[in-house]
């Protein structure tokens, strides 16, 4: 008998590319049911509904418990694109939450994404690098990634794909080699980033600064950025007009002038001007860098004698709110001022 | 075709004919015909019928036709009934719409607003998350950077260290080496300072180095002086012999002579007996002794 009382849930058909959900307790048994059918239409429906199911955390947690990322997984070789495009949707709104992720590790669905990098379809592989992107930040998901060995594979990927997808490998590659830096060095990763340098699009540029960041805060790495003469194009990238661009630049100087090698190529490169100008922008992000980056610099005679001169330039960067921001002069004062 | 009630008596009076025939056989039948008439079967209804043996049979096909769609029903309009009424709804009568859709429009929006509200929210939530992370990992970085640098600065302080303490140990080894060599020079001079000499000297002692005209004086001069010494010498020993021979014999007579005279001789002959006897074997060598027989053969040696 109709009520007079407006249901809260859409009418039935309303949209008739989803599945019609059960009520209550039953809607994700009956979605998993028709996953394993055999007929097209109704695994796409019931992926489309799976789909705007999932944001709610509580309804991911009932689909890990329920088993559905074995059934996702068989569906990520479907020969249909629209299957995969939804399955890797549904995956990558999945891993936006804590349990998802966790769910994701332990069923092993990263090594199941490896077969998609290749995919002809543009949407299926954003949202499998997408699903890595959010993976790496996870510890955890970082050592899976770095297990399933798609480190090589995604740096062969940083030449060859769209620049969004870039932006999303630059990431997962940022956060995985902070974890472990061989296996990409050895598929010579500092090549592709010193291209990528001169990229034309803002993002890319200080993502790749960033993954430049990652990969010198290693031994190895560090090595390696002095010996592919990285330093000389990141001390030009300092004058960059993008705020992100500068701050990450920054930062791979300072790490990459940790070593004596790095230090006397950036002070071979001229780095001490830029620098200063970056320190002496009140409102600059890049200024903890800068000055970071300026510290290392000063423990070279050299640099020392050049930064003599600017010590009130550090001096007004002991009124910077931040306290990261006043130490970090405090110190480089006291370096430049040490006399041996 | 006859109407059935027609067909059921023709039928039961088809079936009476046979059984009448056969009753017929047995019993009398109609009576033969007049001469010059025939008795004619007749039929005598209102159709005439072909009365056969050979049924008529009509070969006849049947075959249903491939599937055809169900044709769609026709229209049904059924026949009109009734009476004709007529109404009509004014606006307003039955329900405000305005009214009315809201509810329903606003479940419909709500839901999709909510949804992609939801979807923002979440976006959102993970933007700030990341950028906390960010934040973070920029403090991180720095602090790492810091770390790095004063580990680096250690290490090189340790090395330099290293280096110095290891230069150290290596010029203490050199001056302990050179002072070694030092110390062996000098005693080695000093060893060998003497070594000349004493060479020399040993040299000297077992005679390698001779004044030749020493030499010559000893190894000619001297043993012909020793040898005319000895001769001289000997000399005098066998004038002592001689001596001490005719001491002997005289002594010997006196002896003889005396042994016949008087008793008081023969003290004197043999005071100089043991005196003749001692000087007989103390003849070589010896000086005192010699010298007093010496003198006393000279006496002779020159009275002779």
């Amino acid at each position: 008998m109709a009520q007079p009382r407006i249901s809260a849930y859409l009418p039935p058909d309303i949209d008739p590319t989803k599945a019609p959900l059960a009520f209550g307790r039953r809607a994700l048994p009956k979605l998993n049911e028709e996953l394993q059918s055999p007929e097209l239409l109704t695994q796409q429906r019931a992926l489309m509904a799976l789909c705007d199911l999932v944001h709610d955390p509580e309804k991911v947690y009932q689909a890990i418990a329920l088993g559905f990322l074995d059934n996702l997984k068989t569906l990520l070789v479907h020969h249909d694109q629209t299957v995969r495009q939804k399955t890797t949707e549904v995956l990558s709104i999945m891993a936006f939450h804590s349990i998802g992720r966790q769910g994701l590790i332990q069923s092993g669905v990263i090594s199941a994404l490896t077969g998609l990098l290749d995919d002809p379809v543009d949407i299926c592989r954003k949202n499998t690098h997408q699903i890595f992107d959010i993976m790496a930040k996870l510890p955890e998901g970082a050592a899976g990634v770095l297990q399933a060995g798609l480190i090589p594979p995604l740096v062969l990927k940083l030449k060859t794909e769209l620049d969004e997808i870039q932006e999303q490998i630059l990431d997962t590659l940022s956060n995985c080699l902070q974890v472990e830096v061989s296996e990409a060095l050895a598929a010579g990763v500092v090549a592709v980033l010193k291209e990528k340098l001169s990229h034309p699009s803002t993002a890319i540029r200080s993502k790749a600064a960033w993954v430049l960041l990652e990969i010198s805060s290693h031994a190895e790495g560090k090595i390696a950025v002095c010996k592919e003469g990285v330093i000389p194009v990141l001390v030009s990238l300092l004058e960059d007009t993008q705020p992100e661009v500068q701050v990450n630049t920054a930062g791979a100087l300072m790490f990459a002038a940790v070593t004596p090698q790095g230090r006397s190529a950036a002070l071979g490169a001229e780095a001490i001007p830029p620098l200063l100008k970056l320190v002496a922008e009140e409102t600059n992000k890049a200024r903890l860098n800068a000055i970071k980056t300026l510290t290392l610099l000063a423990e070279l005679p050299e640099g020392r004698q050049t930064l003599l001169d600017h010590r009130d330039t550090f001096q007004q960067c002991l009124d910077d709110p931040s306290e990261a921001v006043q130490r970090a002069a405090q110190i480089a004062i006291t370096v430049i001022e040490w006399k041996p | 075709p006859d109407t059935p009630e027609v067909e059921k008596p023709k039928k039961a009076q088809k079936k009476l004919m046979p059984r009448k025939l056969k009753q017929e056989e047995i019993r009398p039948g109609t009576p033969q015909p007049v001469e010059g008439r025939e008795h004619v079967y007749v039929q005598t209804e209102l159709y005439l019928e072909e009365i056969i043996d050979r049924i008529i049979e009509v070969d006849g096909e049947c075959q249903t036709d491939e599937f055809l769609d169900r044709p769609p029903t026709p229209l049904f309009i059924p026949a009109k009934t009734g009476k004709d009424v007529a109404t009509q709804i004014e606006e307003g009568e039955l329900f405000d719409f305005d009214i009315e859709v809201k509810p329903i429009l606003e479940v419909l929006v709500g839901k999709t607003v909510e949804q992609a509200l939801l979807e923002v929210m979440e976006e959102e939530e993970l933007a700030q998350l990341w950028s906390h992370q960010r934040a973070f990992a920029e403090l991180r970085n720095a602090e790492f950077a810091e770390l790095q640098r004063l580990e680096e600065q250690d290490r090189r302080i340790r090395e330099e260290k290293e280096r110095r303490r290891l230069e150290h140990l290596e010029k203490l080894r050199k001056q302990k080496e050179t002072a070694e060599k030092v110390a062996a020079r000098a005693f080695a001079q000093r060893y060998l300072a003497d070594l000349i000499p004493s060479v020399f000297s040993n040299l000297h002692d077992s005679g390698f180095f001779y004044d030749p005209i020493e030499r010559d004086i000893e190894t000619e001069f001297l043993p012909w002086l020793m040898s005319e010494v000895e001769e001289t010498l000997q000399k005098k020993v066998l004038g002592r012999v001689m001596l001490d021979s005719l001491i002997r014999m005289v002594v010997e007579k006196r002896l003889d002579e005396f042994s016949r005279p008087p008793p008081s001789d023969q003290t004197e002959a043999p005071a100089e007996e043991p005196r003749a006897t001692d000087a007989a074997p103390q003849v070589s060598g010896e000086a005192s002794a010699a010298d007093q027989p010496v003198a006393e053969a000279d006496q002779p040696a020159a009275e002779e």
